[in-house]
Protein backbone atom coordinates (compact mmCIF):
# COMPACT_ATOMS: atom_id res chain seq x y z
CA UNK A 1 0.00 0.00 0.00
CA UNK A 2 1.59 3.54 -0.99
CA UNK A 3 1.58 5.84 1.82
CA UNK A 4 -0.46 8.93 1.75
CA UNK A 5 1.69 11.69 0.64
CA UNK A 6 0.08 13.79 3.11
CA UNK A 7 1.42 12.03 6.14
CA UNK A 8 5.26 13.14 4.98
CA UNK A 9 5.20 16.30 7.39
CA UNK A 10 3.62 14.15 10.24
CA UNK A 11 0.29 16.24 11.01
CA UNK A 12 -2.91 16.26 12.30
CA UNK A 13 -6.16 15.50 10.10
CA UNK A 14 -7.36 18.71 10.62
CA UNK A 15 -3.77 20.07 9.36
CA UNK A 16 -3.57 17.50 6.64
CA UNK A 17 -6.98 19.00 5.49
CA UNK A 18 -5.76 22.32 4.80
CA UNK A 19 -2.82 21.01 3.56
CA UNK A 20 -5.21 18.67 0.71
CA UNK A 21 -7.04 22.20 0.22
CA UNK A 22 -3.67 24.04 -0.89
CA UNK A 23 -2.67 21.37 -3.21
CA UNK A 24 -5.90 21.83 -5.07
CA UNK A 25 -6.09 25.35 -5.11
CA UNK A 26 -2.43 25.89 -6.17
CA UNK A 27 -3.63 26.67 -9.96
CA UNK A 28 -6.20 29.38 -8.73
CA UNK A 29 -3.34 30.89 -6.42
CA UNK A 30 -1.58 30.90 -9.84
CA UNK A 31 -4.08 32.76 -11.74
CA UNK A 32 -3.99 34.79 -8.44
CA UNK A 33 -0.30 35.54 -8.83
CA UNK A 34 -0.26 36.78 -12.46
CA UNK A 35 -3.33 39.14 -12.58
CA UNK A 36 -1.29 40.41 -8.93
CA UNK A 37 1.76 41.01 -10.43
CA UNK A 38 0.39 42.69 -13.71
CA UNK A 39 -1.56 45.08 -11.75
CA UNK A 40 1.17 46.25 -9.58
CA UNK A 41 3.68 46.44 -12.33
CA UNK A 42 1.12 48.47 -14.42
CA UNK A 43 -0.03 50.62 -11.39
CA UNK A 44 3.27 51.54 -10.46
CA UNK A 45 4.66 52.22 -14.57
CA UNK A 46 1.11 54.67 -14.71
CA UNK A 47 1.92 56.56 -11.68
CA UNK A 48 5.55 57.02 -12.37
CA UNK A 49 6.88 55.56 -9.22
CA UNK A 50 10.41 54.40 -9.34
CA UNK A 51 10.50 51.20 -6.65
CA UNK A 52 13.44 49.21 -5.95
CA UNK A 53 11.81 45.66 -6.31
CA UNK A 54 8.60 44.06 -6.71
CA UNK A 55 8.71 40.05 -5.66
CA UNK A 56 6.03 37.85 -5.49
CA UNK A 57 5.77 34.41 -4.39
CA UNK A 58 3.11 31.57 -3.32
CA UNK A 59 4.38 29.83 -0.15
CA UNK A 60 5.76 26.60 -0.53
CA UNK A 61 3.98 23.30 0.66
CA UNK A 62 7.33 22.85 3.11
CA UNK A 63 6.95 26.34 4.54
CA UNK A 64 3.23 26.01 4.94
CA UNK A 65 3.14 22.56 6.49
CA UNK A 66 5.74 23.79 9.20
CA UNK A 67 3.17 26.97 9.97
CA UNK A 68 0.39 24.45 10.19
CA UNK A 69 2.50 22.01 12.65
CA UNK A 70 3.12 25.41 14.96
CA UNK A 71 -0.21 27.17 14.60
CA UNK A 72 -2.48 24.75 12.41
CA UNK A 73 -5.22 24.60 14.89
CA UNK A 74 -5.68 28.33 14.53
CA UNK A 75 -7.09 28.36 10.88
CA UNK A 76 -10.29 26.70 9.99
CA UNK A 77 -9.59 26.43 6.51
CA UNK A 78 -7.13 27.60 3.81
CA UNK A 79 -8.85 31.08 3.44
CA UNK A 80 -7.83 31.96 6.95
CA UNK A 81 -4.34 31.94 6.09
CA UNK A 82 -3.65 35.55 4.19
CA UNK A 83 -0.12 34.73 3.33
CA UNK A 84 -0.16 31.36 0.73
CA UNK A 85 0.02 34.32 -1.91
CA UNK A 86 2.62 37.34 -1.28
CA UNK A 87 3.81 39.86 -2.63
CA UNK A 88 6.21 42.91 -1.69
CA UNK A 89 7.67 46.48 -3.13
CA UNK A 90 10.64 47.77 -2.14
CA UNK A 91 11.31 51.71 -2.49
CA UNK A 92 14.10 53.34 -2.27
CA UNK A 93 12.41 56.26 0.25
CA UNK A 94 10.14 56.46 2.88
CA UNK A 95 7.64 58.81 1.70
CA UNK A 96 7.36 56.30 -1.59
CA UNK A 97 5.73 53.11 0.44
CA UNK A 98 3.29 55.71 1.24
CA UNK A 99 2.98 56.58 -2.27
CA UNK A 100 2.63 52.69 -2.80
CA UNK A 101 0.55 51.68 -0.10
CA UNK A 102 -2.26 54.59 -1.79
CA UNK A 103 -2.07 53.23 -5.30
CA UNK A 104 -2.31 50.04 -3.76
CA UNK A 105 -5.75 50.81 -2.00
CA UNK A 106 -6.55 51.76 -5.16
CA UNK A 107 -5.99 48.45 -6.83
CA UNK A 108 -7.19 46.32 -4.46
CA UNK A 109 -9.26 45.53 -1.78
CA UNK A 110 -8.12 46.11 1.74
CA UNK A 111 -8.96 44.10 4.72
CA UNK A 112 -8.29 46.76 6.96
CA UNK A 113 -8.98 44.92 10.18
CA UNK A 114 -5.74 42.69 9.58
CA UNK A 115 -3.60 45.17 7.91
CA UNK A 116 -0.96 46.88 9.85
CA UNK A 117 1.65 49.35 9.56
CA UNK A 118 4.17 47.86 11.64
CA UNK A 119 6.00 51.16 11.18
CA UNK A 120 4.15 52.57 13.77
CA UNK A 121 3.94 49.75 16.28
CA UNK A 122 7.68 50.53 17.65
CA UNK A 123 7.29 51.94 21.22
CA UNK A 124 10.60 54.00 22.38
CA UNK A 125 12.34 50.45 24.03
CA UNK A 126 10.56 47.90 20.49
CA UNK A 127 12.66 46.19 18.66
CA UNK A 128 13.16 46.38 15.00
CA UNK A 129 12.42 48.49 12.09
CA UNK A 130 9.54 46.78 9.75
CA UNK A 131 7.24 47.54 7.28
CA UNK A 132 3.51 47.86 6.35
CA UNK A 133 1.34 44.86 5.35
CA UNK A 134 -1.75 44.97 3.80
CA UNK A 135 -3.96 41.95 3.29
CA UNK A 136 -6.06 42.19 -0.05
CA UNK A 137 -8.02 40.54 -2.49
CA UNK A 138 -8.42 41.22 -5.77
CA UNK A 139 -12.00 43.25 -6.94
CA UNK A 140 -14.35 41.76 -9.27
CA UNK A 141 -13.30 45.28 -10.68
CA UNK A 142 -9.87 44.15 -11.85
CA UNK A 143 -10.60 40.40 -12.27
CA UNK A 144 -13.73 38.12 -12.37
CA UNK A 145 -14.30 34.71 -13.53
CA UNK A 146 -17.81 33.17 -12.68
CA UNK A 147 -16.50 29.85 -13.04
CA UNK A 148 -13.47 30.84 -10.57
CA UNK A 149 -14.95 33.26 -7.76
CA UNK A 150 -12.21 31.59 -5.05
CA UNK A 151 -10.08 34.57 -7.29
CA UNK A 152 -11.82 37.27 -5.64
CA UNK A 153 -12.11 35.52 -1.82
CA UNK A 154 -8.46 34.46 -1.13
CA UNK A 155 -6.77 37.46 0.40
CA UNK A 156 -3.23 37.79 0.30
CA UNK A 157 -0.28 39.70 2.14
CA UNK A 158 1.05 42.65 0.64
CA UNK A 159 4.44 44.44 2.28
CA UNK A 160 5.61 47.70 1.48
CA UNK A 161 9.10 48.65 2.55
CA UNK A 162 12.30 50.69 1.93
CA UNK A 163 15.31 48.52 1.15
CA UNK A 164 16.75 49.52 4.24
CA UNK A 165 13.76 48.40 6.19
CA UNK A 166 14.38 45.57 3.92
CA UNK A 167 18.01 44.83 5.18
CA UNK A 168 16.80 44.74 8.26
CA UNK A 169 13.83 42.80 7.81
CA UNK A 170 16.40 39.98 6.24
CA UNK A 171 19.03 40.08 8.91
CA UNK A 172 16.30 39.75 11.25
CA UNK A 173 15.11 36.84 9.84
CA UNK A 174 18.48 35.39 9.41
CA UNK A 175 18.78 35.71 12.95
CA UNK A 176 15.71 34.05 13.30
CA UNK A 177 14.70 35.95 16.64
CA UNK A 178 10.87 36.41 16.48
CA UNK A 179 10.98 38.68 19.56
CA UNK A 180 12.74 41.12 21.61
CA UNK A 181 12.02 38.86 24.10
CA UNK A 182 14.22 35.95 23.12
CA UNK A 183 17.11 37.84 21.44
CA UNK A 184 20.13 37.90 24.19
CA UNK A 185 20.22 41.24 25.98
CA UNK A 186 24.14 42.32 25.44
CA UNK A 187 22.72 42.31 21.37
CA UNK A 188 19.53 43.66 21.85
CA UNK A 189 21.38 47.19 22.96
CA UNK A 190 23.08 47.04 19.20
CA UNK A 191 20.12 45.83 17.39
CA UNK A 192 18.23 48.62 18.83
CA UNK A 193 20.92 51.44 18.03
CA UNK A 194 21.19 49.64 14.43
CA UNK A 195 17.30 49.77 13.35
CA UNK A 196 17.43 53.53 14.49
CA UNK A 197 20.53 54.28 12.45
CA UNK A 198 18.58 52.43 9.66
CA UNK A 199 15.67 54.62 10.49
CA UNK A 200 17.76 57.64 10.89
CA UNK A 201 19.10 57.21 7.30
CA UNK A 202 15.97 56.52 5.91
CA UNK A 203 14.52 59.88 6.88
CA UNK A 204 17.74 61.49 5.27
CA UNK A 205 17.38 59.88 2.16
CA UNK A 206 14.20 61.58 1.80
CA UNK A 207 15.07 64.56 3.16
CA UNK A 208 17.98 65.22 0.45
CA UNK A 209 16.34 63.84 -2.13
CA UNK A 210 13.40 66.62 -1.04
CA UNK A 211 16.28 68.76 -1.02
CA UNK A 212 18.04 68.19 -4.37
CA UNK A 213 14.18 68.32 -6.07
CA UNK A 214 13.75 72.17 -4.70
CA UNK A 215 17.65 72.63 -5.53
CA UNK A 216 16.58 71.70 -9.29
CA UNK A 217 13.64 73.30 -9.54
CA UNK A 218 15.02 76.50 -8.20
CA UNK A 219 18.25 76.17 -11.02
CA UNK A 220 15.79 75.36 -13.40
CA UNK A 221 14.25 78.46 -12.41
CA UNK A 222 16.80 81.48 -12.62
CA UNK A 223 18.19 79.72 -15.56
CA UNK A 224 14.98 79.94 -17.72
CA UNK A 225 14.46 83.59 -16.44
CA UNK A 226 18.55 84.83 -17.39
CA UNK A 227 19.63 84.91 -13.97
CA UNK A 228 22.76 83.13 -14.85
CA UNK A 229 25.26 85.01 -12.48
CA UNK A 230 22.98 83.52 -9.56
CA UNK A 231 23.45 80.03 -10.74
CA UNK A 232 26.53 77.91 -9.50
CA UNK A 233 28.35 75.51 -11.89
CA UNK A 234 27.45 72.17 -11.29
CA UNK A 235 26.02 69.45 -12.87
CA UNK A 236 22.04 70.26 -12.71
CA UNK A 237 22.24 73.79 -13.74
CA UNK A 238 25.03 72.94 -16.75
CA UNK A 239 22.04 70.49 -18.08
CA UNK A 240 19.64 72.77 -17.55
CA UNK A 241 21.78 75.28 -19.53
CA UNK A 242 22.61 73.39 -22.15
CA UNK A 243 18.86 73.11 -23.17
CA UNK A 244 19.03 76.60 -23.84
CA UNK A 245 21.60 75.17 -26.85
CA UNK A 246 23.99 78.77 -25.90
CA UNK A 247 26.58 77.40 -28.07
CA UNK A 248 24.17 77.08 -31.27
CA UNK A 249 24.49 80.51 -32.88
CA UNK A 250 28.64 80.25 -32.66
CA UNK A 251 28.19 76.75 -34.26
CA UNK A 252 25.76 77.55 -36.98
CA UNK A 253 28.29 80.68 -37.94
CA UNK A 254 31.38 78.41 -37.96
CA UNK A 255 28.91 75.50 -39.93
CA UNK A 256 28.41 78.77 -42.71
CA UNK A 257 32.34 78.62 -43.24
CA UNK A 258 31.94 75.24 -45.07
CA UNK A 259 27.96 74.92 -45.58
CA UNK A 260 28.68 72.29 -42.44
CA UNK A 261 26.42 69.77 -40.98
CA UNK A 262 26.54 70.24 -37.17
CA UNK A 263 25.54 66.76 -35.76
CA UNK A 264 24.46 67.53 -31.81
CA UNK A 265 26.16 65.68 -29.24
CA UNK A 266 26.55 65.45 -25.27
CA UNK A 267 28.70 68.53 -24.31
CA UNK A 268 28.98 67.46 -20.49
CA UNK A 269 32.20 66.55 -20.67
CA UNK A 270 33.07 70.37 -20.88
CA UNK A 271 31.53 71.28 -17.09
CA UNK A 272 34.79 69.77 -16.39
CA UNK A 273 36.71 72.21 -18.18
CA UNK A 274 34.58 74.88 -16.77
CA UNK A 275 35.67 74.13 -13.51
CA UNK A 276 39.31 73.80 -14.90
CA UNK A 277 39.01 77.06 -15.60
CA UNK A 278 37.38 78.10 -11.99
CA UNK A 279 34.16 78.95 -13.28
CA UNK A 280 31.93 79.79 -10.63
CA UNK A 281 28.51 80.33 -12.03
CA UNK A 282 26.84 80.16 -15.29
CA UNK A 283 27.48 83.74 -15.65
CA UNK A 284 31.30 82.86 -16.09
CA UNK A 285 30.49 80.78 -19.11
CA UNK A 286 27.95 83.73 -20.37
CA UNK A 287 30.83 85.87 -20.07
CA UNK A 288 33.26 84.10 -22.44
CA UNK A 289 30.68 83.82 -25.00
CA UNK A 290 30.17 87.12 -24.79
CA UNK A 291 33.69 88.33 -25.02
CA UNK A 292 35.46 86.07 -27.50
CA UNK A 293 32.65 84.30 -29.80
CA UNK A 294 34.24 86.53 -32.37
CA UNK A 295 37.83 85.23 -32.10
CA UNK A 296 36.58 81.57 -31.34
CA UNK A 297 35.15 81.81 -35.18
CA UNK A 298 38.03 83.11 -36.41
CA UNK A 299 39.98 80.22 -35.14
CA UNK A 300 37.01 78.15 -36.77
CA UNK A 301 37.81 80.33 -40.01
CA UNK A 302 41.46 79.47 -39.98
CA UNK A 303 41.51 75.53 -39.01
CA UNK A 304 38.53 74.59 -41.30
CA UNK A 305 37.81 77.03 -44.02
CA UNK A 306 40.46 75.20 -46.35
CA UNK A 307 39.37 71.95 -46.08
CA UNK A 308 36.10 70.04 -47.95
CA UNK A 309 34.93 69.19 -44.12
CA UNK A 310 31.32 69.88 -43.96
CA UNK A 311 30.59 68.21 -40.96
CA UNK A 312 31.12 69.23 -37.45
CA UNK A 313 30.30 68.24 -34.07
CA UNK A 314 28.73 70.43 -31.91
CA UNK A 315 31.25 70.65 -29.34
CA UNK A 316 33.43 72.94 -31.48
CA UNK A 317 32.00 76.18 -30.69
CA UNK A 318 32.57 75.16 -26.89
CA UNK A 319 36.29 74.11 -27.66
CA UNK A 320 37.01 77.25 -29.65
CA UNK A 321 35.56 79.00 -26.97
CA UNK A 322 38.02 77.85 -24.25
CA UNK A 323 40.86 77.81 -26.28
CA UNK A 324 40.95 81.57 -26.72
CA UNK A 325 39.58 82.52 -23.41
CA UNK A 326 42.66 80.13 -22.11
CA UNK A 327 45.16 82.25 -24.78
CA UNK A 328 43.46 85.56 -23.95
CA UNK A 329 44.30 85.04 -20.26
CA UNK A 330 47.73 84.60 -20.56
CA UNK A 331 47.76 80.69 -20.91
CA UNK A 332 50.56 79.11 -23.33
CA UNK A 333 50.99 75.93 -24.66
CA UNK A 334 51.12 73.88 -21.20
CA UNK A 335 47.69 75.69 -19.79
CA UNK A 336 46.12 74.36 -23.35
CA UNK A 337 47.78 70.92 -22.65
CA UNK A 338 46.35 70.21 -19.11
CA UNK A 339 42.87 71.28 -20.47
CA UNK A 340 43.03 68.66 -22.64
CA UNK A 341 44.12 66.20 -20.23
CA UNK A 342 40.94 67.31 -18.24
CA UNK A 343 38.80 67.00 -21.31
CA UNK A 344 40.01 64.20 -22.98
CA UNK A 345 42.04 62.04 -20.17
CA UNK A 346 46.07 62.93 -19.84
CA UNK A 347 48.08 61.34 -23.18
CA UNK A 348 51.43 62.82 -24.47
CA UNK A 349 49.10 63.43 -27.59
CA UNK A 350 47.80 66.16 -25.99
CA UNK A 351 51.14 68.14 -26.24
CA UNK A 352 51.17 68.04 -29.53
CA UNK A 353 47.29 68.78 -29.98
CA UNK A 354 48.54 71.97 -27.44
CA UNK A 355 51.33 72.98 -29.67
CA UNK A 356 49.37 72.78 -32.67
CA UNK A 357 46.68 74.75 -31.51
CA UNK A 358 49.15 77.28 -30.01
CA UNK A 359 50.95 77.29 -33.74
CA UNK A 360 47.40 78.25 -35.52
CA UNK A 361 46.34 80.82 -32.58
CA UNK A 362 49.42 82.67 -33.12
CA UNK A 363 48.48 83.02 -36.77
CA UNK A 364 45.34 85.40 -35.11
CA UNK A 365 44.62 88.96 -34.19
CA UNK A 366 43.32 87.90 -30.33
CA UNK A 367 46.90 86.82 -29.53
CA UNK A 368 48.39 90.07 -30.75
CA UNK A 369 45.91 92.34 -28.74
CA UNK B 1 40.66 52.00 -50.22
CA UNK B 2 41.26 48.05 -48.24
CA UNK B 3 40.09 46.90 -45.49
CA UNK B 4 40.57 43.77 -43.29
CA UNK B 5 38.03 42.39 -41.41
CA UNK B 6 38.63 40.60 -38.07
CA UNK B 7 36.57 38.83 -35.57
CA UNK B 8 36.60 37.32 -32.66
CA UNK B 9 33.59 36.08 -31.13
CA UNK B 10 31.96 39.63 -30.49
CA UNK B 11 34.80 42.18 -31.10
CA UNK B 12 35.36 42.75 -34.82
CA UNK B 13 37.71 44.85 -36.40
CA UNK B 14 38.30 47.08 -39.57
CA UNK B 15 41.91 47.55 -40.76
CA UNK B 16 41.73 50.42 -43.05
CA UNK B 17 44.31 51.01 -45.74
CA UNK B 18 44.61 54.01 -48.24
CA UNK B 19 41.53 57.08 -48.20
CA UNK B 20 38.53 57.04 -46.70
CA UNK B 21 36.54 59.55 -48.80
CA UNK B 22 33.70 59.82 -50.87
CA UNK B 23 34.73 57.16 -53.67
CA UNK B 24 35.44 54.48 -51.01
CA UNK B 25 33.34 55.10 -47.78
CA UNK B 26 30.21 53.63 -49.10
CA UNK B 27 32.18 50.72 -49.20
CA UNK B 28 32.85 50.72 -45.24
CA UNK B 29 29.57 52.02 -44.44
CA UNK B 30 27.95 48.52 -46.35
CA UNK B 31 30.52 46.58 -44.34
CA UNK B 32 29.38 47.89 -40.92
CA UNK B 33 25.91 47.40 -41.80
CA UNK B 34 26.44 43.99 -42.37
CA UNK B 35 28.46 43.36 -39.88
CA UNK B 36 27.79 44.87 -36.45
CA UNK B 37 25.08 41.90 -35.32
CA UNK B 38 25.98 40.26 -31.77
CA UNK B 39 29.55 42.47 -32.05
CA UNK B 40 30.06 44.61 -28.71
CA UNK B 41 33.41 45.40 -29.57
CA UNK B 42 33.79 47.67 -32.68
CA UNK B 43 37.97 48.72 -33.60
CA UNK B 44 39.00 50.95 -36.40
CA UNK B 45 42.66 50.32 -36.97
CA UNK B 46 43.87 53.57 -38.76
CA UNK B 47 47.60 52.52 -39.01
CA UNK B 48 47.55 52.55 -42.48
CA UNK B 49 45.13 55.00 -43.32
CA UNK B 50 46.62 58.27 -44.64
CA UNK B 51 43.06 60.51 -45.09
CA UNK B 52 40.05 60.69 -44.18
CA UNK B 53 37.24 63.12 -45.41
CA UNK B 54 33.76 64.19 -44.33
CA UNK B 55 32.40 61.47 -45.94
CA UNK B 56 34.44 58.99 -44.24
CA UNK B 57 33.54 60.53 -40.34
CA UNK B 58 29.93 60.11 -41.04
CA UNK B 59 30.41 56.54 -41.51
CA UNK B 60 32.43 56.51 -38.19
CA UNK B 61 29.31 58.15 -36.95
CA UNK B 62 27.09 56.17 -37.74
CA UNK B 63 29.23 53.26 -36.38
CA UNK B 64 29.59 54.91 -33.10
CA UNK B 65 25.99 55.53 -33.15
CA UNK B 66 24.83 51.77 -33.41
CA UNK B 67 27.63 50.66 -30.53
CA UNK B 68 26.43 53.30 -28.11
CA UNK B 69 23.49 50.75 -28.02
CA UNK B 70 25.37 47.35 -28.00
CA UNK B 71 29.18 47.94 -26.77
CA UNK B 72 31.74 50.04 -27.23
CA UNK B 73 33.30 51.51 -30.17
CA UNK B 74 37.36 52.69 -30.84
CA UNK B 75 39.88 54.02 -33.19
CA UNK B 76 43.26 52.87 -33.21
CA UNK B 77 47.00 53.83 -34.34
CA UNK B 78 45.33 57.46 -35.79
CA UNK B 79 48.09 59.30 -37.52
CA UNK B 80 48.47 62.86 -36.75
CA UNK B 81 47.10 64.59 -39.62
CA UNK B 82 43.92 62.30 -39.26
CA UNK B 83 43.75 63.31 -35.63
CA UNK B 84 43.74 66.47 -36.56
CA UNK B 85 40.84 66.57 -38.55
CA UNK B 86 39.39 64.72 -35.54
CA UNK B 87 40.05 67.72 -33.11
CA UNK B 88 38.94 70.70 -35.97
CA UNK B 89 35.79 68.62 -36.21
CA UNK B 90 35.36 68.07 -32.82
CA UNK B 91 34.68 64.13 -33.47
CA UNK B 92 37.33 63.73 -31.17
CA UNK B 93 34.98 64.42 -28.18
CA UNK B 94 32.18 61.54 -30.08
CA UNK B 95 34.58 59.35 -30.57
CA UNK B 96 37.29 56.99 -28.71
CA UNK B 97 40.88 57.64 -29.98
CA UNK B 98 43.20 55.24 -29.02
Amino acid sequence: MSENPLDKYGLNEHCNSILKQYRERLPIFEKMKSIVKKALEDSIQQNNLYINALEIRIKAEKSLAGKLELKGAKYTNLSDLTDILGARIITFYTDEVDKIAALVDHVFDIDWQNSIDKRKMHELHSFGYSSLHYICSIPKTLYYDPEHPEINEYRFELQMRTALQHVWSTIDHDMGYKTDVEIPKEYLRNMNRLAGMLELADEQFSLIRVGITDYRRKVQSLVASGKFDEVPLDGDSFSNYMKLNPFDKLNKKIAAINQAEIHDSDMTGYLKVFRFLRFKTLGDVEKMKAHFSDDAYQLAVYQIAGTDIDIINSSVAVQNLVVVYLLSNGGGELALKSMFDVLYGESDYNNKRAARMMATAKQLSFMNK
Amino acid sequence: MEIVKTKENSSLTFALEGRLDTMTAPQLEAEVNNSLEGVTDLAFDFAKLVYVSSAGLRVLLAAQKKMNKQGKMEVRNVCPEIKEVLDVTGFSDILTIV
